[in-house]
């Protein structure tokens, strides 16, 4: 096995283990590794957006290849940078001016088409679905996401919550039945996301437990029971350190 | 103190334990529980079986490796899809910290099929923008991307052959664990350039994602590792989602236990306190 990944496998056990053993108590060894983690995503963010932004769309494509338009958005780009220059920070302005029209003009439109137009079609389907043969029929499957039935309850769902949102009439009476059904739409909703979110989480869990088995291997030299034996060491070492430390109460 | 009191002021380790415990016994020693097929995953699967040889399909791997357990078993799943399908496969992020995984991905999966880079697939890599990127992939895929992960100019790749821009693409799948992921593939891609689109996301996004798939603005879902674990079902390779299946349903059910005992000790303690201040007039 190639020496990058036996080192690779040891690198990634010991930072797994020590981010792990904050479910014991907060310790060093979490925070190195936290701190590790924040460095090396930052770090690698920087020199992957230096490596593509700066070398292989700007520096590459203008002077190796004269095309010198590009001259235009980098001068737009480093007008930001008058942020720093107090007496010209104002030059920044234009620039954000540019992101924002542009930016706006581009997504509006989008935006409005896909998430309030599609969704709206989405929403007032027709009760009836005619089938062929039969006619026009009212379809009662649940399971069917496109059955009459669960048009129906989509409409229900959607109005009642609506009206939750709605605090300019006060939610009493018949007002009251439709605000507590838009209640209930609202916790079905945050059930089911807090359900797969669970479903997320143990996933990740399982994702580094799996790692970590894999590293038990001996042609990885057992890095996961070598560093899973050390992580306990310097928590019971610590432990015993700061409980010798705490003064006795008199 | 009671012992639903004492239960209710559990230190929370034991439950860390518990949870740790329940999944690291079926990794061990699976059960291999049996894995229904979705619609919303066969939607993804469908769509791919049903496109002909030399077909474009374009992954976007949308994430990084905080989400790799989940992500990363659905993207070698489609990539081994893909290449026995023969398709011409593009693959790319939107994420510059998951640049690097990836090309990984990619590569691994493409040399363990015996596809050549350059004529069967091509990374290309990270281009900064997000949404803007897809745009421009919309007007013209060599301005987005003049050169691939390795710095080999686009233009004449043998796999790019006939490509000119999104429109050209037969199918593509956006992976997201985030923004830009899949949400951004439909507002700033399919909606505008007109090709059919699939998704694949963690756990966590998959509930907001059900409304476009219901509204048909994509044409499937693979959600979290158990969407992973259905997909290798059906292209009849095992990998780490479905190894990963026992411990989620033994996890899942230590959840539901934990959750009803925590409810009865609750009422249980709720009845006790009502009793005793009845009892106290």
């Amino acid at each position: 096995m190639p020496i990058e990944t036996i080192i690779g496998a040891w690198v990634a056990t010991g930072l797994t283990l020590f981010i792990f053993s904050f479910l014991y108590k907060d310790n060093p060894l979490f925070k190195l590794a936290e701190n590790l983690y924040v460095g090396v995503s930052v770090g690698y963010t920087i020199v992957k957006t230096y490596d593509t932004v700066i070398v292989h769309l700007i520096w590459t494509p203008i002077v190796k290849n004269g095309e010198w338009a590009l001259l235009i958005p980098v001068a737009i780009g480093m007008l930001m940078l008058t942020r720093y220059v107090p007496k010209a920070a104002w030059l920044s302005r234009y620039a954000f001016a540019f992101i924002v029209g542009v930016g706006s003009g581009l997504a509006i439109p989008r935006v409005i088409s896909s998430y309030i137009l599609k969704q709206i079609e989405d929403t007032v389907r027709p009760l009836l679905v005619m089938v062929p043969g039969e006619g026009l029929t009212f379809t009662w499957n649940l399971l069917n996401p496109a059955s009459s039935l669960n048009t129906i309850i989509i409409l229900i769902g959607v109005s009642s919550v609506l009206f939750y949102f709605f605090f300019s009439v006060e939610h009493t009476g018949p007002g009251k039945v439709v605000a507590r059904t838009g209640i209930l739409f609202l916790m079905i909703a945050f059930g089911a996301a807090f359900g797969y979110t669970v479903m997320a989480r143990m996933s990740l869990l399982i994702g580094r437990l799996t790692d970590l088995i894999e590293f038990t291997d001996p042609s990885y030299g057992r890095p996961s029971l070598w560093l899973l034996g050390l992580t306990i060491l310097t928590l019971v070492v610590m432990g015993r350190r700061g409980s010798s430390s705490t003064p006795e109460k008199e | 103190m009671t012992f639903a009191e004492r239960m209710l002021k559990i230190d929370r380790r034991i439950i860390f334990l518990v949870i740790g415990l329940c999944t690291l016994l079926p990794l061990l020693y699976p059960v291999g529980l049996p894995i229904k097929i979705s619609p919303e995953v066969r939607g993804v699967y469908d769509y791919i079986e049903s496109l002909p040889e030399g077909s474009v399909f374009l992954l976007s791997l949308d994430f990084d490796p905080a989400s790799k357990p989940e992500l990363h078993p659905q993207s070698i799943s489609l990539l081994r899809h893909a290449f026995r399908k023969n398709l011409r496969v593009v693959a790319m992020t939107l994420w510059v910290s998951g640049t690097g995984m990836a090309d990984q991905v990619v590569t691994q999966v493409a040399r363990e099929m015996g596809k050549e880079n350059g004529k069967d697939y091509v990374f290309l890599g990270w281009s900064p923008g997000g949404t803007a990127v897809i745009m421009n992939m919309g007007q013209d895929l060599y301005g987005a991307f003049p050169a691939d992960y390795n710095g080999k100019p686009t233009k004449g790749l043998p796999v790019l052959q006939g490509i000119a821009n999104l429109r050209d693409v037969n199918y593509a799948v956006s992976l997201g664990a985030g923004n830009p992921g899949v949400e951004a593939w439909y507002v700033f891609g399919k909606d505008k350039y007109k090709f059919e689109l699939g998704g694949g996301c963690t756990g966590v996004m998959a509930p907001g994602l059900y409304p476009l798939l219901r509204s048909g603005q994509i044409n499937g879902l693979i959600g979290g590792l158990r969407g992973a674990a259905e997909y290798e079902t059906l292209i009849g390779q095992k990998g780490k989602a479905i190894a990963g299946m026992d411990a989620q349903s033994a996890t899942h059910l230590a959840i539901i236990v934990l959750v009803i005992l925590c409810n009865l000790f609750y009422f249980s303690l709720r009845r006790q306190s009502k009793q005793q201040g009845h009892s106290g007039l």
